[in-house]
Parts: C-alpha cells; sequence; structure tokens
C-alpha cells in the first residue's frame, strides 16, 4: 500500500526534488572543520535563515518551501514540457536559420570583438579589469585549446594542465628566474618566451601523444592524469631546476621590442587583457579554420568511426598526436602571460584540479562548438571570480568544486552535447542514443523492474 | 660508472639489511591497494567503465570509521575486547559508507546515462563529476586540514619476520583482508549472485535474456566494491588519518594494481595490489620518498603500453 | 606470380588464441576481376578482408598486392591505413558510415589527402589548399552522380535508406582512388530491386573505373551473376574454387552448404 503510493511518478518525483534541495541546503550551508566535523551538518538545516526578507526562520523550512515550489515546476514541466519544447524550437527556427547564415555569423563575431575591447573600459573597476585576464580571458584560451583536444578529437586528456605549467615555467626559465640558466646564457625578454613555450609544448604533446593516444578512452583519462600528477612532483622536488615548491618570484614583465617598436607591460592589467584578447582571436581563428579544413574532418571521422576513418587512408594516431599538439599550444601561451602578468608560479598550481576545472569550461558550453565553449567560459569564470570577490556567507573558495562536479554530472544528465551544442556532436550524440530514448522520468529515477 | 656503482652497491646493502621491514610495510599497503583494486575490477568487469568516482568511495569508508572512532574512543588507548568490538564496528560502518557512496555514484552517475545508453565519454565525465562533488564536499563539511584517527588498540608488535616487527596494524589488515578476498571469492564463485556478475561481464545482452536482472546486478557490484573500498578506507585512515582527498593518491595507485594484475580479473587484482605495495616499499631505498608515487604512476604507465591485459590477463566473465 | 595479379595470397594463417580462423589460405586475383568469395557463416571470409586490408595480422603466409605502375607491396605487418592509401579499399559488413555527416562530407573525407603533415597548410588556405579542397568537391559530386546519390548529397549518412548507404559505402570507397575495392557483404539488408540496382553498380565500377571488385557475398543470385570466378571457404579453408558454373556443380560445395546453410539452394 505505502509502496504502491511511493511508486507513484508524481510521489516519486517528490521524493527526489526532496533529496536534492536537501543536498542544496547542505553545499550552501555553513561550512564545518576538522574540529567540529557535524558542525556543517546541524548548521545547513538548523541555521535561522531570512525567508525573502519576510520573516526569519529555520534553513530547513525556507528549503522545504522551495523544494515544494521545485516540485511543482517539475509537475507542470513533465505535463507541458514538450508543448513547450516544441513551440519554443519552432519559434526559433528563423533566427537559428539567420545565425547559420555566413555573414551574419561575422558581423556577430565582430561585434564580439568591438565588445571585447571596448569592455575594460566600461567595467570601470579595479577587480573586474583584472578579473578580466586572470578569470576570463586566460580560462578561455585555455578551454578553447582543450576543445580541440576532447571536442575535435574526442580524447579525456585529465593532463592538460602540464602544458599550461610548461607554458609558465619556459617563461621563468627564458627569463633567467630559474636555478636553470636560461637559453644562450643571457636572460630574454618574457616576451620571448611565446615561441619557446608553444615549441615546447608542441614537442610535449607529440611525446606524451605519440605513446598514450593508441589507448582506449578510459586509459587514456588516466594515464594523461598520471602525467600531469608526475610533472606536479617534478616540479615540486626538483629544486636545482623549478626551484622546487616554492617555485620562483622573479618572474619579469614583458617587453616587446622590434625595431623602432617598444612597448613595456607593467603592473596595469589592462594592457595583459589586451594581449590575452589577441591571444583568444588568433587561436580561435586558428582553431575555426582548422575545424573547417580536412584536419577537422579528419578528426571527426575518427571520433565517429575509427576504423572506418583507417580505411580511407586515415591514420588515427597521427591526428590525434596533431590534435593533442595543437591544442597544447594554446596552454602553452595562456602559460606564458599568466606567468608574466603575475611575476610567480609556484607548482602547487599546477593540480589535477585545474585540469577537470577546465574540462567543465568545455562541458558546459558543448564539447566540439568554439562559440559554446568561449560562452561557458566566459560563464563559469565571471561567476568563479564573482563568488571570490564578494563571497556569499558560508562560501569558501573551494567549494566551487562542488558546484563544479555537480554541474558535470547534471550536464552528462540533461544536456551532454552542452548548452551551446555544436550541430555535429549535438547529432553524434542523438544518434548515439536514438536507439533507447530516455524519457525524463526514467533518466530521473532510473526504473527498478 | 664508479659512482653509480658505489650507489648501487650502498643502496643495495641498505636493501639486503631492510628488506624484511619494507616487504611487511609493503604488503599492508598491497593488501589495502588491492582492496581498493577489487572494486574497480568489479565496476569494470559489468560495466566495462573505469569508475572515477571509487575514490571517494574510500573516503567515506574512511570518515564513517573516523566518527565510530571518535564515539567510541576515550581518553585512554583501549585493549583487548574493547579493541576488537571497535575496530569491527569501524569496519561495519565504513562498509556500509562505502557501499552507500558507491550505491549513490551508481544511481545519480551511471544508471541515467545507461538508460540513454550514453557514449563512454559520457560515463567517464559524470563519474568525474561525482568524484569531484563528493571530495570537495568533505572538504567543506569537514575541513581542508588532515585529522588523525583516535587510536583504538596500542599497535606494539606481535611478532617477528626475520628480524622485521609485524605490529598489530599490520596484522589487522592482514587478517580483514584475507576475510574480505575469501569471502568475495565465494560471493562471486559460489552463489547465485555471482554467476550473474559473472554473466553480465561476460555478455550483458544473453545475460539479461536468460533472466539476469542486469540493474540490480550493476547495482550489487558498486554495493560490494564500495564495501571493500569504504572499510579500506578506514583501515587506511587508522594509521595515516582523514581528509577529504585522502582518497586520491591510493585510488590511483590501486588503480595501478588492478591493471597490473589485469582488470577484470578478481585474483589479479589482488596479485597486482601485493605486487605493486611491495614493489613501491622496496624502492623506497632507491629513490627519494618525494618521488614514490611517481614510481608508482611509472608502473601504470608502463603497464598499459607495453601489456594492457595485465599479468594475469584479462579474464573479463571469468573472474574469479 | 604475376605481374597481372592485384593480390596473391599464399599460406596464410590466422589464428585467435585457440581458434583457428583462417587455415593455410592460398588465393589469388586477376587485375580488372569481379571475384567472390563465398561460404557459410564463420568460414573466415571477413578474416579473410580484414587479413587482406591489414586489420588482422596473420601468423603465418604471405599477402601481396600488386600496384597498377609495377611495385609491389607486403601487407602482412601493415598498418590498415597504410594499406588504404596504397589502393585498397572496403566496404563493411554492417555498414560503417560517419552517420552524423552528410552524404557528402562522407565522401569528401575519403576523397580527400591525409598523408601530408599540413596544419599549417590546412589552415592557411592557401592556393595549393584551396585547389586540393575544389578536386576534392568535384571528386565527390562526380561520383555521389555515379553511384546515384547526387540529390542525396545534404542528406544525413544516417537518414539515408539501406540501399543508399550501400551505394554511400561504395562511392566513399571509391574517393580514395582504390585499385581494387572489397566489398563485405553490399547487399545484406537489401530489397530485391535495390539488389539489382546495386549489382549494375558493381560492374559499373568495374567496366568504368577501372577497379577490381573483390566481394564477399551470401545471396547466391547477386554472386553467380555477378562474378567471374569464385572460391568458397569452409571452416578457414579453400574448399574449391572456379567459375560459377564450376561452383553449382561441385560436390563438395554442395555439400558444405547443405549442412549448414539453406541459402545456398538458392
Amino acid at each position: 500500500m505505502i509502496r504502491s503510493f511511493l511508486q507513484r511518478a508524481p510521489i516519486r518525483r517528490l521524493l527526489v526534488v526532496f533529496g536534492v534541495v536537501a543536498v542544496i541546503e547542505l553545499i550552501t550551508g555553513p561550512p564545518g572543520s576538522n574540529q567540529y566535523p557535524t558542525s556543517g551538518f546541524t548548521g545547513s538545516y538548523s541555521e535561522a535563515a531570512s525567508f525573502f526578507g519576510l520573516f526569519r526562520t529555520q534553513r530547513w523550512v525556507v528549503f522545504l518551501a522551495l523544494a515544494l515550489v521545485a516540485w511543482g515546476i517539475v509537475e507542470l514541466w513533465t505535463r507541458y514540457g514538450a508543448t513547450i519544447r516544441a513551440r519554443g524550437s519552432s519559434a526559433l527556427a528563423g533566427p537559428r536559420q539567420a545565425s547559420e547564415k555566413r555573414p551574419v555569423r561575422v558581423g556577430f563575431a565582430l561585434a564580439l570583438l568591438v565588445l571585447g575591447i571596448l569592455l575594460p573600459h566600461i567595467l570601470n573597476n579595479a577587480f573586474w579589469q583584472s578579473a578580466l585576464v586572470t578569470y576570463v580571458a586566460i580560462y578561455v584560451l585555455l578551454a578553447i585549446g582543450l576543445n580541440v583536444v576532447v571536442g575535435f578529437a574526442g580524447l579525456l586528456d585529465l593532463g592538460y594542465v602540464a602544458f599550461y605549467a610548461i607554458g609558465a615555467y619556459t617563461t621563468a626559465w627564458v627569463t633567467g628566474a630559474l636555478p636553470t640558466p636560461p637559453p644562450f646564457g643571457h636572460p630574454l625578454d618574457a616576451f620571448w618566451a611565446i615561441p619557446f613555450a608553444v615549441v615546447f609544448v608542441v614537442i610535449a604533446g607529440v611525446l606524451l601523444g605519440a605513446p598514450t593516444l593508441r589507448l582506449r578512452g578510459d586509459y587514456l583519462a588516466i594515464v594523461t592524469l598520471g602525467f600531469g600528477e608526475i610533472i606536479t612532483i617534478f616540479a615540486n622536488n626538483l629544486y636545482g631546476i623549478t626551484g622546487g615548491a616554492t617555485g620562483t618570484k622573479q618572474i619579469p614583465h614583458p617587453v616587446f621590442h622590434v625595431g623602432p617598436i617598444k612597448y613595456s607591460w607593467g603592473l596595469a592589467p589592462v594592457p595583459y587583457y589586451y594581449l590575452a584578447l589577441g591571444s583568444v582571436v588568433l587561436f580561435l581563428v586558428i582553431f575555426s579554420l582548422l575545424q573547417r579544413s580536412r584536419v577537422g574532418r579528419a578528426w571527426t571521422a575518427i571520433r565517429e568511426d575509427e576504423v572506418a576513418a583507417e580505411s580511407l587512408g586515415i591514420n588515427p594516431l597521427k591526428f590525434k598526436v596533431m590534435a593533442f599538439a595543437v591544442g597544447a599550444a594554446s596552454a602553452g601561451f595562456a602559460g606564458v602571460i599568466t606567468a608574466s602578468a603575475d611575476n610567480f608560479l609556484f607548482p602547487s598550481s599546477f593540480t589535477l584540479t585545474f585540469s577537470i576545472n577546465i574540462l567543465v569550461l568545455v562541458i558546459l558550453g558543448g564539447m566540439g562548438s568554439i562559440t559554446g565553449v568561449v560562452v561557458g567560459a566566459i560563464i563559469i569564470q565571471v561567476i568563479q571570480a564573482y563568488l571570490n570577490h564578494t563571497p556569499p556567507s558560508g562560501y569558501q573558495q573551494p567549494d566551487l568544486y562542488i558546484y563544479v562536479g555537480a554541474l558535470l554530472i547534471t550536464m552528462m544528465i540533461f544536456r551532454p552535447a552542452g548548452l551551446i551544442p555544436s550541430r555535429q556532436r549535438r547529432r553524434e550524440i542523438n544518434l548515439y542514443e536514438k536507439s533507447h530514448e530516455g524519457h525524463l522520468d526514467e533518466v530521473l529515477l532510473g526504473d527498478d523492474v | 660508472m664508479g659512482s653509480f656503482g658505489h650507489y648501487l652497491a650502498t643502496h643495495l646493502d641498505t636493501l639486503k639489511a631492510e628488506f624484511w621491514l619494507l616487504f611487511v610495510g609493503g604488503v599492508a599497503n598491497g593488501l589495502l591497494y588491492a582492496m581498493v583494486a577489487v572494486g574497480y575490477t568489479l565496476v569494470y568487469g559489468v560495466l566495462r567503465l573505469i569508475n572515477f568516482a571509487h575514490s571517494e568511495i574510500f573516503m567515506s569508508g574512511g570518515f564513517a570509521g573516523y566518527f565510530v572512532l571518535r564515539a567510541m574512543v576515550g581518553s585512554t588507548v583501549p585493549s583487548g575486547f574493547t579493541s576488537v568490538l571497535i575496530i569491527v564496528l569501524g569496519i561495519a560502518a565504513a562498509g556500509t559508507a562505502g557501499a552507500a557512496a558507491a550505491t549513490l555514484v551508481e544511481r545519480v552517475a551511471y544508471r541515467p546515462l545507461r538508460r540513454r545508453r550514453a557514449p563512454q565519454l559520457a560515463y567517464l565525465i559524470s563519474a568525474i563529476g561525482a568524484s569531484y562533488f563528493l571530495f570537495n564536499l568533505a572538504g567543506k563539511e569537514f575541513g581542508h586540514l588532515s585529522i588523525s584517527d583516535p587510536q583504538p588498540y596500542i599497535n606494539h608488535t606481535v611478532f617477528r619476520i626475520f628480524g622485521a616487527p609485524v605490529l598489530m596494524y599490520d596484522l589487522i589488515i592482514l587478517v580483514v583482508s584475507v576475510i574480505m578476498f575469501v569471502a568475495l571469492d565465494w560471493l562471486v564463485g559460489r552463489t547465485r549472485l555471482g554467476r550473474g556478475i559473472r554473466s553480465v561481464a561476460q555478455d550483458a545482452e544473453t545475460a539479461s535474456l536468460m533472466g539476469v536482472n542486469i540493474d540490480r546486478t550493476i547495482a550489487i557490484t558498486f554495493i560490494v566494491g564500495g564495501a571493500l573500498g569504504g572499510v579500506a578506507g578506514f583501515l587506511y585512515g587508522l594509521n595515516i588519518g582523514v581528509v577529504y582527498n585522502m582518497g586520491f593518491v591510493p585510488a590511483l595507485k590501486a588503480f595501478t594494481a588492478a591493471v597490473l594484475g589485469g582488470i577484470g580479473n578478481l585474483r589479479g587484482a589482488v596479485v597486482g595490489g601485493l605486487l605493486l605495495g611491495i614493489v613501491e616499499n622496496l624502492c623506497v631505498v632507491f629513490v627519494q620518498a618525494a618521488y614514490i608515487d611517481v614510481v608508482a604512476f611509472g608502473i601504470l604507465v608502463l603497464v598499459l603500453l607495453v601489456r594492457p591485459t595485465g599479468i594475469l590477463g584479462e579474464r573479463l566473465g571469468r573472474t574469479a | 606470380m604475376t605481374a597481372d595479379n592485384v593480390f596473391d595470397v599464399e599460406h596464410v594463417t590466422l589464428r585467435f588464441g585457440g581458434v583457428v580462423s583462417l587455415n593455410d589460405v592460398s588465393l589469388y586475383q586477376r587485375r580488372g576481376e569481379i571475384l567472390a568469395v563465398i561460404g557459410p557463416n564463420g568460414a573466415g571470409k571477413t578474416s579473410l578482408f580484414n587479413s587482406l586490408t591489414g586489420v588482422y595480422q596473420p601468423q603465418e603466409g604471405t599477402i601481396t598486392f600488386h600496384r597498377a605502375d609495377g611495385r609491389a607491396m607486403t601487407i602482412i605487418g601493415k598498418k590498415a591505413h597504410r594499406v588504404a592509401s596504397a589502393g585498397v579499399a572496403r566496404t563493411f559488413q554492417a555498414s560503417r558510415m560517419f552517420s552524423a555527416l552528410s552524404a557528402f562530407d562522407n565522401v569528401k573525407i575519403g576523397a580527400e589527402d591525409h598523408r601530408g603533415f599540413g596544419v599549417v597548410g590546412a589552415m592557411v588556405r592557401g592556393p595549393r589548399t584551396r585547389h586540393d579542397d575544389r578536386r576534392s568537391d568535384e571528386k565527390t559530386v562526380e561520383l555521389l552522380r555515379f553511384v546515384g546519390l547526387a540529390d542525396r548529397a545534404n542528406v544525413l549518412a544516417a537518414s539515408l535508406s539501406y540501399g543508399e548507404r550501400r551505394r554511400l559505402e561504395i562511392a566513399r570507397g571509391l574517393a580514395t582512388e582504390p585499385e581494387v575495392l572489397l566489398l563485405d557483404e553490399p547487399a545484406a539488408g537489401t530489397n530485391p530491386a535495390e539488389k539489382l540496382d546495386l549489382a549494375r553498380l558493381i560492374r559499373r565500377v568495374r567496366d568504368e573505373l577501372g577497379v577490381t571488385i573483390l566481394l564477399i557475398e551470401h545471396d547466391m543470385k547477386l554472386v553467380m551473376s555477378l562474378a567471374e570466378r569464385l572460391y568458397v571457404l569452409n571452416f578457414g579453408s579453400v574448399i574449391a574454387e572456379g567459375t560459377p558454373a564450376d561452383i553449382r556443380t561441385n560436390p563438395v560445395v554442395v555439400e558444405a552448404y547443405l549442412g549448414t546453410s539453406a541459402e545456398a539452394s538458392a
């Protein structure tokens, strides 16, 4: 009797919503500590909170109310969702078609570029001006690079941070900030680290990729993760070469000096923003040209059916290594810009966590979709900058990763192709799954037979 | 060359002198790796996927055990029957927590994707998401600093092998893990449940036609692997303490062990775990402590590149 | 071993663990010939195909591919993409299209040269790249017309009918400009009308494009009308060779087929 009641679809959905809301309550609640490891739990549910400014009550009351509202929305969506979606997509069909026309796309891109150039002047605020570089531009650069590997070639690389680290360490080396003597015996400007960094990361990409890219997807993920860890361990411990755990604090600001043209970057963030923006635009152009070239088509072929691709004379290993090396290049760039803008580097900034954060940016926007990845990266990084700048009560910086983890799962369940999916990737996923279309209810709960 | 010869000679002397000491420590570590490796191998057997969230199952067990110890151990270190009772309770709590965490991961990060027959990349990503979510949540609730477990027993030398002391801690690991491996072998090899697991591992399609409930079998596989992983987390925490990201390195090594023994092969996981634990411990003589983890990852990369089927081979479907 | 042969297969044995998939198989194919390999299920036909295309590596024997320019290539030990680039194209039993791509792109990927390094070249779109690109486009259009899919160029491969997919796969294989085309059960799953079209298309591939055809097929009517010579495989060994007329009356073949499959009576 009770069992059959609990198994009715709306009731099951209610229970799921309760569960989800209880978890949200926990992760938005106050933190615990190693001395009081239960205080986070008790505080999350019993602490007093204001109910939309109307009256003060316990947190659990507020969330119970929210859960009921959420349940109502879920029920309405189950009933009318399909109609709303159908109407929405037919209403959007016109604009969508227009947005695929070339002049429209180019115009849109140019408008965004102008906005990008004007942005630091619109945001007349020191924090946001520097956040544009340290939080946004650098991460966009990293995300579009990882997108080449994960999105274009379909390879899960969990050691992407290694290339970023190589870029940063190359900068320190070239400028003489490491215990290792710089190339040609004397320090160079940080600007000259760029060619070195690009060459090094591409070589590292080939060296790392050539043996490992034969492996199956999940093994590749673990091996790249292992490589990322090894790089961090070496950076941490080779005092005589990398400066060890304390890294270095003496990387100079870059200077561009060719012939009569001389420009020095200093402490101000805006010039770095333009350097980063320029790099982003450069790599956006490179990667979208590649995507549309025969190399991009070969990547698609390998991603879809490696055996068939090989039967057409495509060497899968060669193209995978190529994706690895090309994707690494933008990470090398990002490493140079970060190191020279910060003037310091620590091995502890190059961790697995970092690789996964970049992966999240790629997945939110949509693997394989350049526009999606850029938009996704901007959204997440702006939120992160905001949270770090003005943290809500109970929020600590690492809490972000809880949200990131939840986001990864949610995306994989509900929107695996991302917010702004590449048409190609969406089709692939749909076709793959077509044999077994999931109903929302089934997706949420699974059916126990 | 002379200096290298000298290096080798002195280190080989050290190795000779310390061999049994390092060996005992290696076996203890290896058994822990093996308990975690079994979880990877079980899930891999039925789903052909690496459970990236297994490290957090290990961590859940560590914390569950910690809370039992916190509640039961007073200001003095208990002994005798009290010690045994507390350890048994800790193991029960850790196993339950591990199984619960594994079930949660399966329900939330795997099952919905299985319903949709999602591509492999999607599973990897959602499992990484689950891992990320769980360990960072633990960081929020329990702080980001390591907590040492209250000691439920006196860690004295029980007996010696070739002069090397075997501590109470080593003995506990040995007894607990052997019991669990024997039980697991029986469960997978002799019971109806085990037949279900093996048939799904061999060919899920056929198994389902033969009336095996795939969902239930997968859920049970996660529970069994989760329980072992949770207990391993507790035993690990007894010595090292617990912290939100305690699972990462041991899990990566356990995965190495699973691959080393041949992923999908239960006995291989145990052999691989022992082998990795011992080799790694003996390497302490030759490389600095900081590079010990590099040794394990190096072995992983090497095995994957040279012999991805492991020592005992990928006996998929013919587990145990 | 004459220069007129495209394939010389000598004493090839292929094992998987303890299972012998091909057992001391020797055969040859003349240039320009339509040759068929038949045999009951599990006789080793697809294993033979995979050995000829570098997907499987037989433990014993030699496979030589003679190119029209007189050069010879040993296939065993070569990677599949190398064999494909050398001029051996194939289709798959369960057709393996790039389903999320249009018919046009499927063929175009086959038409493109994947050998040069070309990250920079592919990106910059210099005159050479643009020329190559235009040539691939032209070749693609031409081939789609050849197989009768010109009006389906922009349709997703996944939305094509079974027969259309078979023809598209042939076009994709031809796009690599092969000397030999290996067809693995091209008629599987097609209706009688489509089968007729397919047979006509295969003959045109040989007659108009001069491509040698090697065929695995279950449909006896199709094989007998199309092939000029046949090999019969059973349990990994060649049990008979000859013209369709020879094979039809060969008692060994009849025996092998009556024992295992009823299709042979067709």
